[in-house]
């Protein structure tokens, strides 16, 4: 592409946005639109934030950028009935002995063999059909990296990858608060319980950056966002929220622009999606551009959101029965051991709320808002979604609060309900889903979002896809959309 | 245990096929006994003699039963989108009451099989074809508004070809076949049913297809039999068939070509180049399945050829190798037959590149005899054909000779 092209970024989540900046910073001129009124995607609506707590966006992608984030990383609060569990980048408090000796050997094994398999992150995943030189040195860099965990550990990775991550949380820590936090790690966001076949991997996707911990931008997640949308700007980018892209337009294979919902066209000779995969090439593109095969691929995706959202607004700070109050660093894990966090799956799996809902909150101290994402409550409720359901799976969310918080049905003066089906519609996202599809062994690398989509660049000339649903997956990480943006400026053809 | 069934219904057919509507009629004819599973149906591979029912097709007329044939309704405001976006050609210059002999492929550019689409009028067609499509036609048909239904059972049909099946239904008082031309179709009447009367077929000569409901089929048949008569009608088998189709130059999915969706390994499937099919792609017209591999594939040498050939002598090089310069071997026969209306002995055969391209001389076929209990292994040489070996001027005379 020529210098001063313009370029179109559908959607102003931070891949979207990350895409868009490098693109302007390599002389393009992208114009970012949103459906949405607000930038940021699913973590930058002030109102209703749906992504609380931001997991690091990849040191390289910021530096491409040329911006500076200052990043504190939270502390994982995990109550129990004997008191409050600490886990934090230095320390492990509050939990049992020699629990808490056995979780740091096993995470510090954990965090070696992830960054063994970082190097397959920040790069668009290996070829297998037309293994060009390029892939196999990018192979091969991994492979080198692997082989440095030496015999024991390579062997141990292999041995763990694809098995779950219940069996070996019962083989190495037995179960309790600690356990617990990891099979929540392994699974937020998934339809997988901890007892899912390869959890050990999706935690170790997790763990290669930053150990998987989450971070608070100083100053909040509005500074993150503010500043991925100066990088557009300043360059020469264009940002337009309210702006629905309804239609991708194609003349003799190749991309030609879009249509948005009002009927406005605005030309472009090349489209970076980063709305979800099925949304970008069923609904804007069609199936009349793509063979059969590959919109059936397409439509197979799996993409089934078990997230709902809950805020509340509160009169004062939530406190634990031991009278502290978690800070706006701490990030509050609800969940008493692994397995109930597969019981809970176990619930969603067939429909049905979990009798015991596993939850992640944050308490924003500025707002006094607690917001909590509560985990295997499926988008697609047996019997529907009615205001029936909406209420009883806000009391649930409510009575476990409770047992954490005594006294927090008197705090609440206010709650605000997503499910993830309110998710799909809002964001555009099949099943309302946390990475925009299923981050499972077969929806990964080569195969994300599916077989034959995998190098960003779609059939269609010019359209390449920039988001979570692209390789290596959801999360705040930056990614997809910085891998999105090199293949178009490579050059990049399916 | 005593079978219950002391008297089945159908004595001469084996256990599991079915029979299809014409049955009555063709068991009392098979004096042969010879039967053969067509999609489950029992249909008749040779009744009395093969020569004959073969001459039949060639010297006088011949009803062959094809209703085991797949057949899928494709209706809808989108139809047309449907059906232009599975096959290879322009479906849009498709004028209703056309017929046109089609392929499909996959995202590869590999062939899945070929058939003949009707277009009943602007918004509905019937496909027709010998495997059965229904999954595909409902992968290609997702998102647009248009049906998909199997009318495979919901149909009878009937080949009637051969140079006197013109004035067969002349006899019948069917005024509306005077003036259809090759590959139309029209309602028309045969005795009091209704049936639809298509100018297609599959022996290079004169000859029609007739599409009615299977209640009508028996009354339809006898109304033809009666009638055919001072024509020679024939009822004939599928050996007859077969060799008609070596003939004519129809290729036969399973015998030639294996269809990309029932292949294993990745080299078995073809392209439509390495078929000898690349006229029937329309580059020129909006996205179609495979046009992207196929466009890719246009650019680059197939890496083989389905040829035509005629081999010396006269014994038929059925499963023959073929070698270069009697040493190399370069390709095999699919289908083989010595043919006796051309006097020649014919094959269609896949030669490995660059032979049947640029390498098209010296060519031999490896054919072994049986002489009393003893093999003999013979070469024969063999040359590449360009045309199908019989294609009669009858064919396409509108209106049609009486002969
Ligand atoms: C409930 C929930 C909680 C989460 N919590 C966390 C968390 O704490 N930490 C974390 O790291 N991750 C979290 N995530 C995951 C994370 O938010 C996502 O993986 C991430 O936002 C994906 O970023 P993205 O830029 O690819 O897509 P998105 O953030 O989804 O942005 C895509 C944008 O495209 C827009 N769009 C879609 N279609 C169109 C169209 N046709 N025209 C114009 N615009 C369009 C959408 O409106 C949206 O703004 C959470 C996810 C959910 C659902």
């Amino acid at each position: 592409m020529k210098r001063g092209e313009r370029v179109i970024v559908i959607g102003a989540g931070h891949n979207g946005l990350i895409a868009a900046g490098l693109l302007a910073k390599r002389g393009l001129k992208p114009l970012v639109l949103e459906a949405r009124g607000h930038v940021g995607g699913m973590m930058g609506d002030p109102d209703f934030r749906l992504s609380t707590m931001p997991f690091a966006v990849w040191p390289q992608v910021l530096r491409a950028l040329g911006i500076d984030v200052a990043f504190e990383p939270m502390t994982t609060l995990v109550p129990t009935p004997q008191g409050v569990v600490g886990i934090s980048t230095e320390q492990v408090v509050g939990a049992e002995d020699g629990q808490a000796a056995a979780y740091r050997a096993l995470m510090s094994r954990l965090e070696r063999q992830a960054s063994a398999l970082s190097g397959l992150l920040l790069k668009p995943p290996p070829n297998l059909a037309s293994s060009g030189f390029g892939d196999l040195l990018g192979l091969a860099g991994t492979g080198l990296k692997l082989r440095g965990l030496g015999k024991t550990e390579l062997r141990d990775l292999l041995r763990i990858v694809l098995s779950n991550i219940h069996d070996l949380i019962e083989d190495e820590i037995g179960d309790g608060p600690l356990a617990a936090a990891l099979a929540v790690d392994a699974t937020l966001g998934s339809a997988m319980g901890p007892r899912s076949p390869g959890t050990v991997l999706t935690l170790l996707l997790r763990m290669a950056r930053n150990r998987g911990m989450r971070v608070m931008p100083k100053g909040g997640i509005d500074i993150l966002t503010g500043k991925l949308e100066n990088a557009v700007m300043a360059c020469g980018g264009e940002i337009r929220t309210n702006a629905p892209v309804e239609r991708i337009l194609v003349e003799g294979d190749r991309v030609t622009g879009v249509q948005l919902a009002g009927g406005e066209i605005v030309p472009s000779a090349a489209v970076l999606s980063s709305a979800a995969p099925a949304t970008t090439l069923l609904d804007l593109l069609g199936p009349q551009h793509l063979d059969a095969e590959f919109v059936r691929r397409c439509r197979k995706t799996a993409s089934t959101g078990m997230v709902a959202r809950i805020d509340f607004d509160l009169k004062d700070a939530p406190r634990f029965s031991g009278g502290t109050a978690p800070s706006g660093k701490d990030r509050i894990v609800i969940a008493e051991s692994a397995a109930a966090v597969e019981a809970a799956f176990n619930a969603a799996k067939y429909g049905e709320l979990p009798k015991q809902p596993v939850m992640e909150a944050h308490y924003d101290d500025r707002n006094r808002r607690l917001s909590v994402s509560a985990q295997f409550i499926p988008c697609s409720l047996k019997g529907g979604w009615k205001e029936e359901s909406r209420r009883a799976l806000q009391r649930l969310v409510e009575r476990e609060l409770a047992r954490v918080f005594p006294g927090f049905g008197s705090l609440a003066a206010a709650a605000r309900l997503m499910t993830a089906q309110d998710m799909a519609a809002a964001y555009r996202v099949p099943g309302g889903h946390w990475h925009h599809g299923e981050l499972r062994i077969d929806q990964l690398l080569m195969l994300r979002p599916f077989d034959g989509a995998a190098h960003y660049a779609m059939p269609v000339e010019g359209l390449y896809l920039c988001g979570a649903g692209a390789h290596p997956g959801g999360d705040i990480s930056g990614a997809p959309g910085f891998n999105g943006a090199q293949a178009l400026l490579a050059g990049r053809r399916r | 245990m005593a079978r219950k069934n002391a008297k089945a219904p159908h004595p001469q057919v084996a256990v599991g096929l079915e029979a299809g509507p014409f049955h009555e009629r063709i068991a009392a004819l098979n004096s042969q006994y010879g039967w053969m599973d067509w999609m489950g149906f029992a249909s008749p591979s040779v009744l009395d003699n093969v020569e004959f029912e073969y001459f039949a097709i060639r010297n006088q007329s011949t009803l062959f039963d094809i209703s085991p044939m797949c057949k899928y309704a494709i209706e809808g405001a989108d139809a047309e989108a449907v059906v232009n976006r599975l096959v290879t050609r322009d479906i849009r210059k498709l004028k209703p009451g056309r017929v046109a002999y089609v392929i499909w492929c996959d995202e590869d550019g590999n062939v899945i099989d070929d058939g003949t689409v009707f277009r009943l009028a602007e918004d509905r067609f019937r496909l027709c074809c010998q495997e059965p499509q229904l999954a595909w036609l409902e992968d290609v048909a997702w998102g647009f508004d248009a049906t998909i239904r199997d009318v495979s059972r919901e149909m009878a049909a009937l080949a009637l070809q051969g140079p006197t099946s013109a004035a067969l239904l002349r006899a019948l008082a069917v005024k509306e076949m005077e003036q259809l031309k090759p590959f139309d179709f029209a309602a028309v009447r045969i005795g009091r049913k209704v049936v639809e009367l298509s100018r297609t077929g599959f022996t290079g000569d004169l000859g029609y297809e007739l599409w009615m409901k299977p209640q009508d089929a028996v009354a339809v048949w006898d109304d033809l039999v009666g009638a055919g008569g001072q024509q020679g009608l024939r009822v004939i088998g599928y050996q007859a068939v077969e060799m008609a189709r070596i003939e004519a130059g129809f290729l036969l999915p399973k015998t030639d070509f294996l269809s990309s969706r029932t292949a294993l390994r990745t080299d078995r499937p073809s392209t439509p180049f390495e078929l000898g099919l690349e006229r029937m792609i329309a580059f020129d017209k909006p996205h179609f399945n495979g046009r992207r591999a196929l466009l890719r594939l246009a650019g680059s040498t197939p890496r083989r050829r389905l040829v035509q050939m005629e081999v010396g002598k006269d014994k038929p090089a059925a499963n023959a190798l073929v070698y270069h310069r009697k040493k190399k071997e370069v390709g095999m026969v699919t289908s083989a037959l010595w043919s006796p209306t051309c006097k020649q002995n014919i094959a269609y055969a896949w030669l490995d590149a660059p032979y049947g391209e640029t390498e098209s001389g010296d060519l031999w076929v490896e054919i072994y005899l049986q002489k009393e209990i003893r093999w003999q292994r013979r070469m024969e040489r063999c040359r590449i054909a360009e045309k199908p070996f019989f294609v009669h001027q009858r064919r396409s005379a509108t209106p049609p000779g009486d002969y």
